[in-house]
């Protein structure tokens, strides 16, 4: 109880800290910017390859733990279930499976940017509320 | 306490006050800096427009756009420029009301006036941008060219409910962009070239609407990125539109934007030049299938419609038809990466994959 009770205690403080025109979407777009950062700041293939794995892998956690959760609508979980199937096709272009060609070791700097970029102007993001983006940030740091 | 209120009506004030710089006559003086260019930014900042570039630097969309269109303005002394910057509602400790828009008016590259306003607090028709362009508009005996720029997220064709984040249950339509467009055209038939910054602005609803306000429309048919446009064409008008041909202005602006665009996005690209005369045929054509399925679009759930998603209108046989490419100048790029990043061309028409 007492753990439920101080997570939505964090909860209601970053609803409160995030500026309303963020709208929470701005901190799931900085997530991903981070992560096309940390992909540019190393030069080893495998390890640019494994960031990128490990985000999608934990992004795809957190969603299907915020799906599932009483805290959000049924608008909120159709929101969340586009934004899984976008993330699952990055996901399958980086491995080449399910008839994508795998991204090119060269490609995968260019990669991470259309990732931020296409993750920025979907507009399926803006179906989920900002309580529903925030718990899902909140679940992706607690993975990381 | 009588101190306190005052001074809490002081800080009021100072914050919602309208701040005039410079009062003129309407009348142009007919000087060397004789006004020929009108052009009018809207630019909705009332939302998510944070973007990153490839260094992972970020901005707001309509911020950005807000400094590039005041660039524009500095940049041209044969030129009124008005600029309206919708933008979120604020509260000042919790309570007071802010106003949510801000308009600047320049001539001759000079700024003459920047006053906070009230934007339409229930249907979204551009009244109050309207009045101050009545109020503020040159009288010039010799026709302008005029312009108009739109900058913001997808205008919806239908719907429109939330497209304001800080008014849910206002509506913005292609509909009321329309409207808005009519009143400021009162005193010439038309636009000479409009310029729609946002996601799938060419489709055949959109293109129709606004063309009855326009003679040439740039628009982008797929998802625009929110660096949006390059704006920089627009600069020094007296140079670079010197022999006043707007269409082949209009090619030049969408051949640069796309090539920024192409060099720093990874995302699809494409930008259109719409000939509104020449696009008719084509509209007409298309005008009662695409009604229908906008009717049927209409009463589906908000859960369905996120599952329809748009298209290349050629990709749909039905209007895939002679006149599609009557008209239309396209500057397209596929994304890098995902399912289209081999498709080569693009009609310039996008539809719903219905």
């Amino acid at each position: 109880m007492k753990t439920i009770i101080a997570f939505l205690s964090v909860l209601v403080m970053f609803v409160l800290v995030i500026p309303a025109n963020a709208g929470g979407k701005g901190e799931l777009q900085k997530h991903f910017s981070n992560i096309a950062n940390k992909v540019k700041a190393t030069e080893n293939v495998a390890e640019k390859r494994a960031i990128l794995e490990n985000s999608f892998k934990d992004m795809s956690e957190a969603l299907d733990k915020v799906q599932s959760s009483f805290l959000v609508s049924k608008e909120d979980q159709d929101g969340i279930e586009n934004l899984k199937v976008t993330l699952k096709e990055n996901q399958d272009e980086l491995a080449g499976i399910n008839g994508y060609e795998r991204v090119p070791d060269s490609q995968l700097n260019n990669f991470s940017s259309y990732v931020v970029q296409n993750m920025e102007q979907a507009d399926e993001t803006i179906t989920i509320s900002v309580v529903a983006l925030v718990l899902i940030i909140l679940l992706v740091i607690l993975l990381l | 306490m009588r101190f306190c209120c005052l001074a809490i009506v002081v800080i009021l004030s100072s914050c919602s006050s309208d701040i005039v710089l410079k009062s003129e006559s309407q009348q142009d003086t007919g000087s060397a800096f004789e006004t020929k260019y009108s052009i009018i930014f809207v630019i909705h900042g009332d939302g998510d427009y944070l973007y990153h570039d490839t260094s992972g630097n970020n901005y707001n969309a309509d911020e950005e756009t807000l400094k590039n269109a005041k660039k524009v303005a500095m940049e041209n002394p044969n030129a009124e420029v008005f600029i309206f910057h919708q933008k979120s509602s604020k509260h000042f400790m919790f309570f007071f009301p802010l106003k949510d828009g801000e308009f600047f008016y320049y001539r001759n590259g000079q700024l003459i006036a920047n006053e906070l306003y009230w934007r339409d607090q229930e249907k979204s028709n551009f009244d109050n941008e309207v009045r101050y362009y009545q109020s503020f508009h040159s009288v010039n005996q010799n026709k302008f060219i005029n312009m108009f720029l739109y900058f913001g997220h997808q205008i919806p064709e239908f719907g429109g409910v939330g497209y304001d984040e800080s008014y849910p249950d206002r509506k913005f339509t292609i509909d009321n962009l329309a409207i808005g467009l009519k009143d400021l055209t009162i005193d010439s038939s038309k636009f000479d070239l409009t310029i729609l910054g946002t996601c799938f602005g060419g489709t055949p609803y959109t293109i129709r609407k606004l063309g009855s306000f326009s003679q040439t429309i740039i628009a982008s048919p797929e998802n625009l990125h929110l660096s949006y446009f390059d704006l920089s064409s627009l600069e020094r008008l007296n140079i670079n539109l010197k022999n006043e041909d707007v269409p082949s202005f209009a090619k030049r602006f969408a051949q640069q934007s796309f090539n920024k665009l192409t060099k720093n996005v990874q995302t699809e690209v494409s930008v259109v030049v719409y000939d509104v005369e020449k696009v008719q045929n084509f509209l007409n054509s298309v005008q009662n299938d695409y009604n229908i399925t906008l009717d049927s679009l209409k009463g589906m759930t908000e859960a369905n419609l996120l599952k329809i998603k748009h298209c290349d209108c050629s990709d749909i046989p039905v209007h895939k038809i002679s006149t599609i490419n009557n008209g239309v100048d396209v500057f397209y790029r596929p994304a890098r990466f995902g399912r289209s990043k081999n498709k080569q061309n693009h009609s310039g028409w996008e539809c719903w994959k219905y």
